[in-house]
Parts: C-alpha cells; structure tokens; sequence
C-alpha cells in the first residue's frame, strides 16, 4: 500500500517523504503513465466525465487538469474527436485541515483521475454528433445508477462522476443541463467557473449558497490558473465514494421522452427556482457584452469589422506566413541537410544515391513538412484567440445569411475565405465548427478555394496566350473557384449530407472575453504537433516516394539516382497518364509532368514545366522561353487551338486535387475513405470540366 | 404580434412559437430548451444585420435569424 504522502508526480512536492522507497500507487497499476494509451478496462478508482455548455471553459479546465498527460481519439464510428488524460491533483485545503479519516481513506485510493472531456452540448437531446456523442457517452456511463443491471459487458460497473463545468455568468444554462444530468446518476460535482465575468456585469453567484440548494458540491474554480482544482478533486473523491442526488429535480416521468415538453419546461421552472433562491437572478443593468455588440453587430460598424477579419485571416495564410515558412524550410534544406550529407560521409555512405535518398528525398521532405508547422501554429492561435475572446460568435450572426444560403454554418465562412490564402490551414480553421458533419462538408469544399500557388500556373498560361487579357482570365478563374465551391456545397447537400437538417440560427452568445495567451499556446502546440505526427508522416512517406519514381531508370544507360526526368519510371509514369488528356488538348508529357508534380505542391508546378523543357522559369511578368515551348507543345497537342487547350488546362489546375499535404491533413482529420473518394470525385470533375472546355471553345478560338 | 415588429429595447412574453417546416423537428425543441417558450419574458436588445434580433432571454443573450424571429409571436 502506498502511503498517501507519496503523490509522485510533476511539481508535487515530498512533504513527508521519508526517503525510504515506497513505490508510489500508480506504479502498481498496469500501465499507467505519460505516454502510454489509456485502456477502459484499467482506470484508476475514479473516472471523470466533463460536461458543459460551450464557453463555459471547460477545455481550459481540462487542458489545465491534465498537460500534457491527454490523448485525443475520435469517438467510435464518429469524427467527433474526445480527448482524454489523467489528473494527478494534491489534498484539497479542508483535508489537510480536517485530516478525516474518510478523506485519507479516498485519497490513498486514488491518486489519479481518468477524465474524458465531452464535446460541449447545452442539452442532452442532441442537435449535433458533437453534442449525441456527449449525451450518449453519458448514457452509457451512468447506466449503474439507480439499480439498473450492469449493461455492456466489458466496462466497469462504477459510475463515472459527471463533472459539470457551470459558467456563472450563464448559470441558467447549466443548471438546465445540470437538471438533465442529475436525473441520469448521483455522482454529480459542479465547478463554477467564469465568476470574474459574471461580476463584471453585477452578478455574484455564491457556491457555498449553490451547493445547500443543489445538495451537490460546487466548487469555484479558475481554469486558467488552476485555483480551486485541488478542491474540486476532493469533491470528486467524496462523491465517487458517497453519491449524493441533485436536489429537488422535478420527477422524470420514465415514459416520456427526454425532448418532452412538458420535461423541458419543468427543468427550465426548476433552473428558474434555483436562481432566485441564491439571489443571482438577472440584473437590470447592460452587460459589457450588450454594449460592445451594439458596435460589433451593427451593419454599419459591424460588418466592416467582419470583413477586416476575415481579410486579416487572409493575409495570416499567405504573407505573414511566408517569410516563416522560407525561413522553416530553409533551415533543413541547408544547415540540416549539410549535417546529414556530413555524417553519411563520415560512415562512408556518402556521395550516391543513398545520400540522394537521405537528403533529396526524406529530409527534403521533412523540410516540406517542417515549413507548415509556423503555417498551422498561427492559423491555429488565430482561430483560438477569435474563439476565446467570443468573436467568432458574432461571425456566425454576420455570415448567417450569405451561408445559409447554400446551407452552411455562418462560420463556415473563416475557412472558406482562409482557403483562397492555403487550403492546409483552411482545414486548421474548421475546428471552430461546432457540428462534425459540417466540418466534413467544408473540409471537402476547402480544395475548391483557389490559392496563390495555382495563380502561378494562370499567371503563366494567361500571360503566353492571352497577353492583352490576362487579368480577365485570371479573374474569371477565380469566379469559377467560387462558383465550384457553391455548386460543390449544393451538390454535396443535397446527396450525401442530406441529414444536415436546416437549423435555425438560435445562438447563445458568449460574454467577451481578453484571451490569456499560456493555455491557447499550450493548446496550439498540441495541435500542431498532432498535425505533425498524423499528416507529416504520409507527407514525408510520398515524397520519398516521387524521388524514388525519378531515380528509377527505364532506358539504358543511366545509374539509379541520376536519370533525367523523362527517363525516369516518373516520366514513364507521365507518358502513360498524358493521353487521358488528349480529348482536353494538352495530352503531352510534360504537361502531364506539371500535373502530377503539382500534386505534390502546387508551387512547384511552374518549376516541373521549366525542369521538364529545361529551359529557366520565368522571372518578371513575361513568360519567356517556356511561354514559347508551351505554345509549340499545346499548338501541336491541340490541333491548332492552343488557346482553348491553355483555358483547359488552367480549368484542369483549379479543380483536380488539393497538393498532398491539404490531402494528408484531410485523411487525419476525416479517414481515407472520405479523403480518397474526395480526391477521385475531384479528378473526374476537373477532368470533365477541362475537357467541356477545350472541346467547347475550340470551336471559338 | 409579431416579434419582428419590436422595436429594440421593449420587453414582451412570449405566446408562441410557430412551426416551420422547413427546419428540423429537432429546431423546436432546441428553442423550447434555450427558453423561448410561451410566457416567457424577453427583452429585444438588438437588430442584426439582414433582419435578425438578439434577445434576452433570463440571462441568456440568444441570436436569432430572421425566419426564427418570424416564428415568434408575442402578447400584445
């Protein structure tokens, strides 16, 4: 048995640590630790549900309670991603003072606590998957309670305590999820939170007062500093060992269902009773949240403020990052690849091409890889501090009528608009979508959003073929990138997203907040990592792979790792992929080369083309020498309608696929059946659309 | 009346909510659990662009959109 002084773990002091080596409780337990992956079967004594409305802080609460000791795993047969983690909290103040046997007791059982963090939900009848994942892992859950035989076989028969995290600026919302929870178990512990915001505006919500009329403990906390969660563990310690029912809930009847009317406004009476009984009824005055939203969802101030956003979010994708990324990328291309040429050296592997696999191939890659980190750093900290100050709110309200009318969520928006800067963040940015399944639709609309690497290939073709007009077709371009995305969400609603029901607008908005930056970097650099390890590793795994396809000779006479590209297994790859683009005239190797190529990354389309002529890219505004070689080519391929073949081929850039690391990050975030269907219906589409061009305004030019 | 023809500032209670067929079954329940129920007290706080209100609701701050705002009728 360890003795309850021996709370091993970061930052905890040894106050009564003899020296003498008691090997502390969670060694004795298969398993657990940092790193290695929680199992349902083997939790410590106490496991933690947290259940909350939105905004009520209780992913702060969560990633303070748990650090880095979290995982996060989609929910089965869902992308409604739950994180989980362990908590390893200290004695609460009134044990150390009490020192009560009982608490001894519960303490030395348990020195850490699984906690699952639940989707937030203001009700437990789901208007979400986010919000049925929440309610159903609650029903399954608290299936012991109330002398039901234990259900599902494998899983503990021990109640989880459910942890309701209560914004006290927003206290009726909780207690009417409060009242839902506590007519499912007995195990119930609310942590009051926000009680500085309510304040704010007049209100003070006393816990201790809560906690006599709720007969559950309430315990104040402040999730960005971690003040009272060493209370809030002893509460859950008490309650897990002696459950105590919510007081005074109006009796369930057992035959209604649980979106009863009658249900619904009795708990709604009963929240009201609870309010006026601890005096935190609503005040008079105006709420700082009313007086800045007179401005912020004003037309006249309102919207421009909007529109300032979403092109702030804009430039964050492209300017602000590039110079990070160049500086990123460049970092392992050079000193890092210098490294690595030098120790291959070293062991005597250098100078073939092993050093070509090594360096060209896989830390080339990495260095693609790496370059997105800062990318995805800043879209994921933009979007978090939009959150968190509760602005993004209000861009739901803005965007609701431009969105709704091809069915999306207001804030479907941000990512749409950050896609024309780079789709890859663009995906980073549909985390701010409440609702699984729009996430998924805007997350297969993203590729649609033109970006500035496929404005290097319309500069080019425009500017060869089109040179008194070539902003109009570049401009048209980009019409027809927004046309595609509008027809791609209509397509997609009204076949496979069908069961996204047409919600109306009825939002709850947050009170503002000035975000703390700690827990946001904290929460980023999580985020980004997980970027990293899922998409990073297919990413590097591809790229490795095109080196491969060029180092492979298919004539004679060349080594393994020094071919030129048409002799390559990739260049007889091209050959045989480039007559599928005849009926499109431009069915010719090295067109198809930029293709495939572009793929990979779209910037470097231009460059396949040059590398392809061997002629030098363009510099400047005229297209050169490869503009010339372009022209013979599509001239040839075309049967004379060079131009249309150009229109073509730019239609075919815009809609084929999005570049490997968007595709990469789609299959992290939603699986490879969707990423590749995605990907196949994308090709068919573009290959259509290219080929209705040529073949239509051949007849023209 | 209508709770589109309120002007900002005014309380009112609610009397009905109206169905719309063009939303979900689920819409409903969602406003009924928001609050928006009949006899219940909101104040109008703000318009929002394209015809939309935000309103009061206890100490609820609730967005709505134009067809919901349409949906609502209140005592006269």
């Amino acid at each position: 048995m360890s003795c309850p002084h021996c709370d091993v773990g970061p930052g905890r002091g040894t106050e009564g640590h003899d020296g003498a080596a008691h090997p502390p409780a969670r060694r004795r337990r298969r398993g657990t630790g940092p790193g290695v992956p929680l199992d349902a079967t083997d939790l410590p004594a106490a496991r933690i549900l947290l259940v909350g409305t939105p905004n009520s802080g209780k992913s702060t609460l969560f990633n303070r309670l748990t650090g880095a000791r979290q995982t996060t795993r989609n929910a089965p047969g869902t992308t409604v991603e739950l994180a989980r983690g362990t908590w390893r909290p200290g004695p609460g103040r009134s044990a150390e003072e009490r020192g009560s046997q009982e608490t001894a007791v519960a303490l030395a059982a348990s020195s850490t606590l699984a906690i699952v963090d639940l989707p937030g939900a203001y009700s437990l009848t789901p208007v979400s998957p986010d919000e049925a994942v929440t309610a159903a892992e609650i029903a399954r859950s608290t299936a012991g309670t109330g002398g039901a035989a234990g259900t599902a076989g494998t899983r503990r028969t021990d109640d989880a305590v459910c942890l309701l995290v209560a914004n006290a600026a927003e206290l009726h919302s909780a207690l009417f999820l409060l009242g839902q929870v506590g007519a499912l178990t007995d195990r119930v512990v609310v942590a009051l939170t926000m009680t500085d915001v309510a304040t704010v505006d007049g209100l003070v919500v006393d816990p201790d007062r809560l906690a006599d009329r709720l007969g559950v403990p309430v315990v104040e906390v402040d999730p960005r500093t971690g003040h009272g969660t060493d209370d809030l563990a002893e509460a859950v310690r008490t309650v897990a060992a002696n459950p105590r029912a919510v007081v005074g809930l109006p009796a369930p009847a057992d035959d209604r269902p649980a979106g009863d009317l009658d249900r619904i406004d009795a708990l709604l009476g009963w929240a009201d009773d609870v309010v006026e009984a601890i005096d935190a009824h609503h005040s008079p005055t105006r709420s700082r949240a009313d007086r800045i939203d007179r401005w912020l969802l004003n037309p006249w101030v309102g919207l421009p403020v909007f529109v300032l956003t979403l092109w702030a979010l804009f430039q964050l994708a492209t300017w602000a990052a590039a110079p990070i990324m160049g500086a990123a990328e460049a970092l392992v291309t050079g000193p890092v690849a210098g490294v690595v040429s030098w120790a291959l050296a070293g062991l005597g592997l250098g100078g073939g091409w092993f050093e070509g696999l090594v360096v060209d191939g896989v830390v080339a890659g990495v260095g693609v890889v790496v370059a997105f980190a800062p990318l995805m750093a800043m879209m994921f900290l933009a979007i978090g501090l939009l959150e968190d100050s509760g602005y993004v709110a209000r861009v739901a309200v803005l965007a609701d009528r431009l969105m709704r009318s091809v069915g999306l969520d207001g804030r479907v928006i941000m990512p749409l608009i950050v896609g024309f800067g780079c789709n890859l963040p663009a995906l980073a940015a549909t985390k701010t979508l409440p609702h699984a399944r729009q996430r998924l639709l805007t997350g297969l609309l993203v590729p649609y959003a033109s970006c500035p690497a496929r404005l290097t290939v319309y500069v080019l073709l425009a500017g060869t073929f089109f040179p008194r007009h070539t902003g109009l077709v570049v401009l048209a371009m980009y019409v027809l990138s927004v046309l595609l995305v509008l027809g791609g969400a209509f397509a997609l609603r009204g076949t496979l997203f069908r069961d996204l029901d047409r919600e109306p607008l009825a939002l709850v908005l947050p009170a503002y907040h000035v975000p703390r930056l700690g827990p946001l970097l904290a929460t980023t650099g999580r985020r980004v990592l997980a970027f990293l390890r899922g998409a990073g590793t297919i990413i590097v795994a591809v790229l490795v792979a095109v080196w491969l396809l060029l180092a492979i000779p298919v004539t004679a006479g060349h080594t393994f790792g020094e071919v030129p590209v048409h002799d390559s297994a990739y260049g007889r790859l091209t050959d045989q992929v480039a007559p599928v683009f005849a009926p499109a005239g431009y069915g010719d190797w090295r067109t198809t080369s930029a293709l495939v190529t572009g793929f990979v990354a779209k910037e470097v389309a231009v460059g396949a083309l040059a590398q392809a002529y061997a002629v030098d890219e363009p510099t400047g505004s005229s297209p050169g020498e490869l503009g010339e070689q372009l022209r013979t080519t599509l001239d040839e391929t075309s049967g004379g309608h060079a131009s249309a073949a150009a229109l073509a081929f730019m239609v075919f850039v815009l809609a084929y696929t999005p570049c490997l690391a968007t595709v990469a990050e789609q299959k992290r975030l939603f699986g490879w059946r969707w990423t590749l269907g995605a990907v196949a219906a994308q090709l068919t589409v573009a290959w259509v659309l290219s080929v209705a061009t040529f073949q239509l305004l051949r007849l023209v030019w | 009346m209508n709770l589109a023809e309120v002007p900002p500032g005014a309380h009112v209670v609610l009397s009905s909510v109206r169905e719309d067929a063009r939303t979900s079954p689920g819409s409903g329940v969602r406003l009924r659990e928001l609050g928006l129920r009949p006899g219940a007290g909101m104040t109008v706080a703000l318009r929002t662009p394209f015809g939309g209100r935000v309103v009061l609701v206890g100490r609820r701050r609730i967005a709505l959109d134009a067809a919901t705002v349409r949906r609502l009728e209140i005592a006269s």
